[in-house]
């Protein structure tokens, strides 16, 4: 006779309750979890975003790669505290490694902003949560306009799509309308956002989205 | 290939489940996995079974109970239908957005074990059943 246990736990349940700890901690800094494709451009828009917040806010940077430094030294060029996490081949972070992260990198106590660059993919980062206050995906015009409804599990969960590259619009063959329809049918409460590192377009109005979610984030908290 | 450390984690949570009980061997655990959790079902099995090769649960079976999103209308209250794997951008017989529901499904929802006593029964060697298997945390 086989003996049966009817349970209903999570799976992901030592992850989520790390990650519950880490969000528990971070009641007076905004966290965000930036997810895309390798290539997007997510280290570049954080590069467009120090340089527009980094007088007037603290801000520190967690990045996650398979291999090299390279993105942590682009932000530290910038003057940013930024810790990098080398997964060895694993294809996303988790809350653990957040953790340790944490205790290394030895951020400003003050931190207002703390961005999570995950490890360039669209699928395997979806299913972590690292305490972080919403998930960004990053979507570059030259991935082509199927990708929400390719990858709906991350564009259905991101509270944010920003679409980068838009310099090149004239120059790709890219059904702007068509991602916003996607994107909209999988969020219907997402914020989508057209920007342009190279050209300073759209980075303004993502600033100003951060802003007001930190200041709604602490008089919330409060 | 995140399934791995899924595998790994449903084995954990599986083991203890059991554990409560006193040792035994685990014979199938029912997963539930929704469809946004962007987790392949067929990679998840053979995840699982890479997982407990060489450990006293080597003969369980991972048993993947698929659950797919819906979309559904607000101003026709109704469900609509899709083809499994494509999504409607808006609603076919009234144009309005539509509301996903589930799919976010990722949950442990049940275990069989064989107790120490049903596996001398059974005339095989009693193991001592609380061996985790090969530790593999990571991708």
């Amino acid at each position: 006779m086989t003996e049966v246990i009817d349970v209903k736990r999570s799976i992901l349940e030592a992850n989520e309750a790390e990650a519950a700890r880490l969000r528990a901690e971070s009641t007076s800094r905004l966290v965000v979890n930036l997810i895309s494709s390798p290539g997007s451009g997510k280290t570049t828009l954080l590069e467009a975003t120090v340089r527009a917040m980094s007088s007037r806010f603290s801000i520190g940077v967690i990045e996650g790669d398979i291999a090299t430094e390279r993105d942590a030294m682009r932000l530290r060029a910038l003057g940013v505290p930024a810790y990098q996490i080398l997964t060895g081949g694993a294809c996303h972070l988790d809350a653990r490694q957040i953790r340790k992260a944490m205790q290394e990198a030895r951020f400003p106590t003050n931190l207002d902003f703390l961005f999570i660059e995950n490890v360039g993919n669209l699928i395997c980062p979806t299913s972590y949560d690292l305490g972080e206050d919403f998930k960004v995906v990053v979507l570059s015009v030259t991935e082509g306009e199927d990708k929400p409804f390719k990858y709906p599990a991350i564009f259905s969960r991101a509270s944010v799509c920003v679409l980068s590259k838009v310099d090149l619009l004239p120059h790709v063959s890219f059904d702007l309308d068509a991602v916003r329809g996607q994107v909209a049918s999988l969020h219907p409460c997402g914020r989508l956002l057209l920007t342009s590192a190279r050209t300073g377009e759209g980075i303004a109005e993502w600033c100003s989205m951060l802003e007001g979610a930190l200041l709604q984030k602490r008089f919330v908290t409060r | 290939m995140h399934e791995l450390s899924i595998a790994s984690e449903i084995y954990r949570v599986a083991r203890e489940a059991v554990a409560q009980y006193g040792p035994g061997r685990v014979e199938t655990v029912r997963v539930a996995v929704g469809e946004l959790r962007a987790i392949e079902p067929d990679l998840l099995k053979f995840a699982w079974e890479a997982l407990v090769t060489g450990s006293p649960d080597q003969s369980s079976y991972l048993d993947v109970m698929w659950c797919p999103a819906k979309q559904y209308c607000e101003q026709c209250a109704a469900e609509k239908r899709r083809e499994p794997g494509s999504w409607l951008a808006l609603c076919p017989d009234c144009q309005h957005p539509l509301r996903i529901e589930g799919g976010m499904e990722l949950d442990l929802l049940q275990v069989t074990y064989l107790t120490e006593d049903e596996i001398r029964e059974a005339g095989q060697p009693a193991q001592a059943g609380a061996e985790p298997a090969a530790e593999i945390s990571r991708d």
